[in-house]
């Protein structure tokens, strides 16, 4: 109890956790290689009949040491409440389930490291069980915000990685004292820390530049939400029953809330027929490297909105907007049951082997969904490719946040009329930007999407 | 069968209650459980058992008519009085000795300045209640994980606040209506005024003159919200309970400054109608006031699942409403180190820091009462003491005023108790016996001691404490709700099964409470009451398996009833 209080709030502990952690820590559980000196304090089974258990609260924190036989976490049973013991001394190292969360019985919430040295060890190992992928070989900056980051929010917000598009806090609050303070709500505090977002990255719109849920909710689905509806995979799943009606789930809200947000955006689009033949040509010669179709229309994007920064910025209060530091490009995916869009960070930077891989990897995490929020959630430019249903136009919804999607349709051969007054073959794909109006004009537009369609048509630049 | 049982039992216990005064009578373990009950009643009277026992020491003021003749002796007192009893304040304490004084045939009025009902039924517990009903309803709608473990379907629940501020109106003008009603078809007179002490037996109603003598004479004037210092109300959006409960707007952020009863009410109905909540206490823990285990359980249940963050260990020093387009600002001060420790920025505030007497302008001077930061100072029998520590006779003081228990039913319990008194029958209520409730979802009631009082109280005077818990999992009618967290406690003492306090948090606690109330009350010993019957499937048996539960090295005491045809 002592320990609850001295947090300014407690942790998550609402109903979106609970239904949450299983899925996600669960999974974690499998890749796990366990070295002697580090080892995992497991959710004990309290009764016979226990198959999963809650935690009620740590009573040590981060960085406490713990002998054997001390009681570290509150677990409650489908009976009661007990105190759990470690077996072992050692440095409680990192906490996985915080408090409120519910793990299965026999996988990890926390471990133990030997000697305050292994401590980061451990840290990282707990990361990676939660992410359980090897990290990123890119030199991505990986904010990496940890899950175990039980450090009150107002500590955590400088924190946040210059290379993260750190917004530039533009609707200051009046007694935020130039943005050293966040006031967020409690909700938005909660979920913030639910969703594993660093509140210092999120703009308010609420009363007086107030963080309220719904920010953080945008923020941590602005991935997510990329284009509307992708069909595809979702027509009718298998064991839908048919006329029944269902509540959304907390990421459907959350799209929803978004959706109808979007519309408080005035969009316009503009489209663009692009000549892939160079591309294509380009794709055919390095697929064998592992180079996908995708990395390489992210690179391209990204060297062209490196010329074009406007297109890279986002308004989100109405009054100001911001010229993003750095380009993330994100890329919608469909995934059972839903729509995820992981983000390639600093794909002007990165080469495209690199990206490729990455793309693998943040696809296979997608699938898994083990995406981290810095995973999903930091785009600043958003791609949608319909193109492999063979649809050849068609038209996204910008998440709110960022300024510009663009969808891009299939490649096809098209019979077009070159400027000598021949009539020749040549592959072509549409593309159509949705943008913000407010910050973006058609001209903007326009000249992005001639810089894009020259570095498609002479792609030397993205291999370097 | 029941009735007569409990018919022929009341009879018996009003014969016995001049008998079994004696207080040695606990001593006798073969003590019929009549017996007992009184003896329960006594001995826990008062925690410390100090004043109690100091009093008994006192000569015993007699009641009977003829002495206060002979004290009409004195010149300033009048010789034949307008009353036999005046009740200054028709809150629901003086409502409940008003009544009482009827059944006992004494000729009485009452004196009110404002609205009959006072705090409870205007700005308090009737109210609250009528927001909270809704707040349970909304929250209930609102729960989908709940609804569809019941395969209920519900679209999205909503509200109208004005409606909801109506329903809480109507309950308060029905309820006004109902006390008035009461007491007129009963013969009070209702005299409409403030009402001023002007000297012993007398008192002046209103500013027109009027003075109405009474034989005997009780002040049940009740409470204010207590608002600190530094802290500005404007009753928009720096707010009391007052205010609050009118509901005239919903903050999308509130802060509450108190987390006692009323803090926890209102967060429960702001959160339901969606607002986000911060605490601000005082103290270093949420619900100060509560067993430590059931504040542990309520947190887990009432604070952080909901939309409610909190500050402990601190004070707000100084609160400025909204204005100029500022929202409310909120100072903090660490309470320990006093060093400023936070600034909230929040829509509203609302002020639950607990309740001040309203003893200001009722003429204790004149009798030569001062009052402890506003409290009348009383006695045990609610006898009022002077400034020379004296008693000053035929002037007995109830409810909030005199700061014993500020509950309405309390207030109501000692109007009761100074009735008896002043009809001739000594009495002495059980504080102790007395039960509370908050009335979130779930509730919280509790009755006696908490575990740490009852442990100091039993390391002091050398007896053993033993604490029985059970679960509302386990009960049968909780899981058909689907309403199985909650908890009740049971904190005895397993040498003798003495009941020294129950603790509930669960579905429907504020209505569980009364079986442990009244065990306390009459005395009745856990190795008893574990034999009565309850019905299946019901809530109460949450109780029973407490009792149950419960070790006791003592026998049951009550003999074999004779056998009952049924």
């Amino acid at each position: 109890m002592a320990h609850l209080l001295q947090t300014p709030f407690i942790s998550s502990s609402s109903s979106p956790a609970l239904r949450r952690a299983p899925t996600l820590r669960r999974k974690a559980t499998a890749p796990l290689v366990v070295r002697a000196k580090i080892r995992e304090i497991f959710m004990p089974a309290l009764s016979s009949t226990m198959t999963e258990g809650k935690i009620v609260s740590w009573t040590k924190s981060e960085g406490d040491k713990l002998s054997k036989g001390d009681s570290v976490v509150v677990v409650e049973s489908d009976k009661a409440d007990m105190d759990v013991e470690t077996f072992y001394d050692g440095y409680l190292a990192a906490i996985v389930v915080e408090e409120g969360g519910v793990a299965a019985v026999g996988s990890p919430i926390a471990f133990l490291a030997e000697s305050e040295d292994e401590i980061p060890q451990a840290k990282s190992k707990a990361s990676s069980s939660s992410s359980a992928s090897a990290p990123a070989p890119a030199p991505a900056p990986a904010p990496a915000p940890a899950p175990v980051e039980s450090q009150p929010e107002k500590v955590a917000a400088p924190v946040s990685t210059a290379a993260a598009a750190a917004p530039v806090v533009a609707s200051s609050h009046p007694a935020s004292e130039g943005g050293k303070r966040i006031v967020a709500s409690p909700y938005a505090k909660k979920l913030a820390k639910e969703l594993k977002v660093e509140l210092g990255r999120i703009v308010g719109t609420g009363p007086m530049g107030r963080i309220v849920a719904k920010d953080v909710e945008a923020f941590a689905a602005a991935g997510n939400v990329a284009a509307a509806a992708a069909p595809g995979k979702s027509a009718v799943p298998a064991g839908v029953d048919l006329g029944s009606v269902v509540p959304f789930t907390t990421m459907q809200n959350a799209v929803s809330r978004n959706m109808v947000e979007s519309l408080a955006v005035p969009t316009f689009r503009v489209g663009y027929t692009i000549t892939t033949d160079a591309l294509d040509a380009l794709y055919k010669k390095i697929k064998l490297k592992g180079v996908t179709m995708t990395a390489l229309l992210a690179k391209a994007t990204a060297l062209a909105l490196i010329r074009h920064p406007v297109m890279n910025s986002s308004c989100r209060d109405g009054n100001s907007f911001t010229y993003n530091s750095s380009i993330n490009v994100a890329v919608a995916v469909a995934t059972d049951g839903g729509l995820i869009t992981p983000v390639l960070q600093d794909a002007d930077k990165i080469d495209v082997y690199s990206l490729s891989r990455k793309w693998k990897e943040l696809v296979d995490k997608a699938r898994a969904k083990q995406l981290q929020p810095h995973e999903y959630s930091t785009g600043t430019f958003t791609l949608s490719n319909l193109g492999m249903f063979g649809v050849d136009r068609f038209d996204a919804i910008l998440p709110p946040g960022t300024g510009a999607i663009m969808a891009v349709g299939a490649s096809q051969p098209t019979v077009v009329a070159t400027k000598d007054g021949r009539i020749g073959m040549k592959n072509q794909m549409q593309v159509n930007v949705t943008a913000d109006h407010r910050v973006i004009y058609g001209a903007d537009v326009a000249s992005f999407l001639q810089t894009l369609s020259k570095i498609i048509e002479d792609p030397k630049d993205l291999t370097f | 069968m029941h009735s007569s049982l409990s018919l022929s039992f009341s009879a018996t216990s009003s014969s016995a209650a001049t008998v079994s005064r004696s207080r040695y009578s606990f001593h006798a373990p073969a003590a019929v459980p009549l017996n007992l009950r009184f003896c329960g009643l006594r001995r826990e009277a008062f925690g410390s058992g100090l004043a109690a026992s100091l009093n008994r020491n006192l000569p015993r003021r007699p009641h009977s008519a003829a002495v206060s003749a002979a004290l009409s002796n004195n010149g300033s007192t009048p010789k034949s009085f307008d009353y036999d009893l005046l009740i200054i304040g028709a809150g629901v304490g003086g409502h409940g000795a008003a009544l009482h004084a009827v059944e006992k045939g004494l000729k009485t009025a009452i004196v009110e300045g404002d609205v009959v009902g006072g705090t409870c039924v205007n700005r308090g517990c009737v109210p609250s209640k009528a927001l909270l009903a809704v707040s349970g309803r909304m929250r209930e709608l609102k729960s989908d994980h709940h609804l569809k473990s019941f395969g209920l379907q519900v679209s999205a629940a909503g509200y109208d606040r004005q409606g909801v501020a109506d329903h809480a109106n109507n309950l308060a003008s029905k309820i006004r209506n109902n006390l008035t009603n009461s007491m007129k078809a009963l013969g009070v007179d209702i005299l409409t005024g403030f009402g001023t002490i002007l000297g012993p037996q007398k008192v002046k109603v209103g500013s027109s003159n009027k003075i109405v003598t009474a034989k005997d004479i009780i002040i049940a004037t009740g409470s204010v919200p207590f608002v600190p210092k530094g802290i500005e109300i404007d009753g928009k959006t720096v707010i009391t309970s007052d205010h609050a409960l009118k509901l005239e707007s919903v903050p999308d952020w509130i802060a509450i400054v108190g987390s006692g009863y009323i803090g926890l009410e209102f967060s429960d109905v702001y959160t339901a109608l969606g607002s986000e909540v911060t605490f601000i206490e005082a103290l270093d823990q949420l619900m100060p006031g509560f067993d430590p285990e059931i504040s542990k359980l309520a947190q887990r249940v009432l604070i952080n699942p909901r939309n409610i963050d909190y500050h402990t260990g601190v004070f707000a020093t100084k609160i400025t409403p909204a204005r100029d387009g500022k929202p409310v600002l909120i100072e903090l001060i660490d309470a320990k180190t006093k060093e400023p420790k936070d600034t909230l920025e929040v829509d509203a505030a609302l002020i639950a820091t607990g309740r001040a007497p309203f003893t200001q302008g009722l003429g204790l001077e004149n009798i030569d009462v001062v009052t402890q930061r506003g409290f009348v100072p009383v006695d045990e029998r609610m006898r009022v003491i002077d400034a020379n520590g004296k008693l000053v006779p035929h002037l007995y003081c109830i409810g909030d005023a005199n700061g014993k228990m500020m509950l309405a039913h309390a207030a109501s319990a000692q109007g009761i108790s100074v009735v008896e008194q002043v009809t001739g029958k000594d009495h002495v209520l059980n504080h102790l016996s007395i039960p509370a409730a908050c009335f979130t979802h779930p509730e919280i009631s509790m009755v006696g001691l908490t575990e740490p009082q009852a442990r100091e109280k039993g390391e002091k005077e050398g007896f053993e404490v033993s604490v029985a818990k059970t679960s509302f999992k386990a009960n049968t009618k909780a899981l058909a709700e689907n309403e199985g967290e909650g908890l009740a406690k049971l904190i005895y003492r397993p040498d003798n099964g003495e009941i020294l306090g129950v603790h509930i948090f669960g579905l429907h606690a504020a209505d569980l409470i009364h079986e442990a109330s009244n065990a306390i009350a009459l005395g009745t010993r856990i190795q008893d009451i574990k034999f009565a019957v309850h019905a299946h499937p019901t809530l109460s048996e949450v109780l029973d398996e407490l009792f149950k539960s419960a070790k006791v090295k003592a026998r049951a005491s009550s003999p074999v009833s004779e056998p009952v045809a049924v």
